[in-house]
């Protein structure tokens, strides 16, 4: 066996058709505007970048979310996680919080991280609707698995969102216990949580295409 | 008779998440700066008092008067906490004031905080649902939001106030605290962001139905300190020192359910008769306001029965910018609880601390024209307790 | 067991409180006798809290305020779904909360359809 066939039981890529997100733009309270995209592999590094700074940082749990997408991230863009993909959501050209799933399969999506770089602007809140949309609306699985690290993902995650716990499961997060959005309680919810404004003007969404990785909040 | 009262020093720090200081950290800066803005020897200082609500329950000290002034070398100085709710500060200023008017002290020093951002958010919200009553209130869950939230809905019927109007009161602090390096919030909200776009649903969630996440207060630490002296020291430093013409205190039914009418803060009316009636003004010599808008629809509130606007005319002036810094009669322009933070014992200290940054001009940029008579009321409870105050400055 | 809500109503003015007190916040008498407040209200204002107090399992939890035909006024939880002011109400003797793990009975408002 060479190395040449390793590599090819070894890599991890889109198992199942991948589909595009549409951009769209969000209002924040400060009356700026977010920017929600998908990005491409080729930004990983990028977002790494952002993101490191994070790794000291035990203030609401970012040293752990921080480490977790880190190596989500780089798993995604060395080829060894299977169907993620990841939104970013870009205010006046800086990233202002980054959020990712994993498609299991048809039916099921795993829900992995959202971390705000931005605070105090319900940045975080807004992305974790975005990429459920994504799953529900354009993957259309039937359900998401989602936990929390920190006890404000859990107040917006789990009680915000009525989330259905499933005791019977284990979040692939270490085995964390896991809670479900169906796709029923998403389309219940969407009206009340599910924003924005498609599509993008041109000019803003190719600010986004550039963007700055700036200082987190919290790191200063 | 009584003396005239004069504030020759102010001082605080800024309100938000201090993480690196405790309590009496926060006391003591605040207090230096006021001694420093006075320019007097400390040990004139004869009394020492300190409004803090929650200084036992969450930072596990007590008698803390006696402590700081152990801090500051201000010992042998009198010392005494003052609690009185949120209007701690006012208490304290209140008692300050007749100490030096009665002739026995002639140089007080005052000054609230409170350090709250290391504790639980519902460990804050019960301790401060226990002013409320306990039986015909606290014990059926009652929290301070629920009371703003009922007080709000009665007031929307009977006045036609709007969500639209709550949502302006804190665009409006919150772009004042922009001006003012001290303000915990210094970020600017949009009606669009909080209110008009779909997004507000997220962006603005609600707390107590109707009332939101934009509609209170965060919860803040800080300190604000003022040095209150008789004439005798005061005209030694300053030509024209920013005097307390007035005070006035009233409480009210604790129960809002038992007042006669409950959309009506009679507290916060006799205060300010008995505010503008000692100092022989008028509410149409105001030129600046500081009010206490734990909840958005309490500035509106306290701006008619602190006698500026008819009953229900309040959000029809702050819509037409009346009370916008650049208005004809200008309210919270340090942000408010809203913006500038309620860290509950200072409050009533920082409100004093701005009017008197205001008469003296050393406001900055949120500086008010030509200002020279100020008025503020310290909101204890919800309205059973209220402090009113009127400053001038000759000019 | 029904349990009756007891009042209090003032000797001199006549007005009506409940919980009980001992002088009467109107007048400032302290002649005060017992007395049955009702079993129909009318609601005048209410909330739907989402920030609960610990030893509450309701989310949202329900409040309002009620007056009464001999003019109390009362706070309490709400039971019912279908809310508006000027709705009839009842009040029934139930659970309201734990505190520190005890229960605590109290009167909730369930409206009269």
């Amino acid at each position: 066996m060479t190395t040449e066939n390793v590599e090819s039981i070894l890599r991890l890529d889109w198992t199942i058709p991948k589909k595009d997100y549409s951009a769209k733009i969000i209002i924040l309270p400060t009356g700026e505007k977010m920017v929600i995209r998908e990005i491409s592999r080729k930004e990983v590094p990028q977002l790494l970048d952002t993101i490191r700074p994070l790794l000291t940082i035990s203030k609401d749990y970012y040293d752990i979310v921080s480490a977790r997408v880190y190596a989500e991230l780089l798993g995604w863009y060395r080829y060894r996680v299977r169907n993620e993909y990841c939104l970013v959501g870009i205010v006046n050209g800086e990233l202002a919080g980054i959020v990712n799933n994993r498609i299991f399969n048809d039916k099921l999506c795993i829900s992995l991280h959202t971390i705000a770089l931005k605070r105090g602007a319900r940045v975080g809140a807004h992305l974790f609707a975005a990429k459920q949309e994504h799953a529900i609306e354009n993957y259309k699985v039937d359900e998401i698995f989602v936990t929390a690290e920190s006890p404000i993902g859990f107040k917006r995650w789990m009680v915000e969102w009525g989330l259905e716990a499933r005791p019977n499961v284990q979040h692939e997060l270490g085995g964390a216990n896991a809670y479900a959005l169906t796709k029923e309680s998403y389309f219940e919810k969407k009206n009340k949580k599910v924003f924005g404004e498609r599509p993008v003007p041109k000019e803003e969404l190719q600010k986004s295409m550039n963007f700055k990785t700036v200082i987190p909040d919290v790191a200063r | 008779m009584i003396r005239e009262v004069n504030i020759i020093g102010c001082g605080m720090t800024k309100f938000g998440n201090r993480s690196n200081e405790g309590l009496i950290d926060l006391l003591k800066e605040a207090s230096i700066n006021a001694i420093k803005d006075a320019g007097i020897n400390h040990q004139l200082i004869q009394a020492v008092y300190v409004s803090s609500m929650l200084s036992g329950e969450l930072t596990n000290q007590t008698a803390i008067a006696s402590a700081l002034c152990d801090e500051l070398c201000l010992v042998p100085a009198a010392a005494d906490r003052i609690e009185n709710g949120p209007a701690s500060g006012g208490s304290a200023i209140k008692n300050a004031f007749l100490a030096i008017a009665s002739g026995v002290y002639d140089a007080i020093l005052v000054v609230g905080g409170e350090k709250m951002r290391n504790s639980p958010g519902d460990k804050i919200t019960d301790l401060l649902a226990t002013m409320t009553h306990p039986t015909a209130e606290y014990i059926h869950g009652v929290t301070m939001p629920s009371l703003a939230a009922m007080f709000t809905r009665l007031y929307m019927t009977k006045y036609g106030v709007e969500r639209k109007h709550l949502a302006m009161v804190a665009v409006k602090n919150h772009e004042n605290a922009l001006k003012n390096p001290y303000a915990h919030l210094q970020r600017r909200v949009t009606l669009e962001g909080i209110f008009f776009s779909r997004e507000a649903e997220v962006n603005n969630p609600l707390i107590a139905e109707p009332l939101r996440l934009y509609d209170m207060c965060p919860i803040s630490d800080g300190a604000a300190s003022i040095l209150v002296c008789s004439n005798k020291i005061a005209n030694k430093l300053l030509d024209s020192p920013v005097k307390i013409a007035g005070f006035g205190q009233a409480t009210d039914i604790q129960a809002v359910s038992q007042r006669s009418d409950p959309t009506e803060l009679k507290a916060v009316r006799l205060s300010a008769d008995q505010a503008f009636k000692m100092a022989k003004m008028k509410r149409e010599d105001i030129d600046v306001v500081e009010l206490h808008d734990a909840f958005t629809i309490l500035e509106i509130a306290e701006s008619e029965n602190a006698g500026f606007f008819k009953r229900g005319t309040g959000h029809i002036a702050l819509e037409e910018g009346i009370t916008a810094l650049d208005g004809k009669l200008p309210i919270n322009p340090s942000g408010g609880l809203k913006a500038r933070g309620h860290p509950v014992g200072a409050t009533g200290v920082a409100q004093v601390v701005e009017l008197a940054w205001q008469l003296k001009e050393e406001a900055g940029e949120r500086q008010v024209q030509g200002a020279q008579k100020a008025y503020c009321c310290n909101f204890g409870g919800f309205g059973n307790n209220v402090v009113s105050f009127v400053l001038r400055r000759d000019q | 067991m029904m349990q009756k809500m007891i009042g209090v109503i003032c000797n001199e003015c006549k007005k009506v409180y409940y919980p009980k007190r001992s002088c009467c916040p109107n007048c400032k008498d302290i002649q005060l006798k017992e007395v049955e407040i009702g079993n129909t209200c009318t609601l005048i204002t209410y909330t739907e809290l989402w920030a609960v107090p610990k030893g509450i399992d309701k989310l949202p939890l329900t409040l309002g305020i009620f007056e009464f035909e001999n003019g109390a006024r009362v706070l309490g939880q709400i039971i019912s779904k279908k809310i508006e002011i000027g709705m009839k109400f009842q009040p029934l003797w139930s659970k309201i909360r734990k505190i520190n793990g005890k229960e605590i009975y109290g009167f909730i408002f369930e409206s009269i359809s």
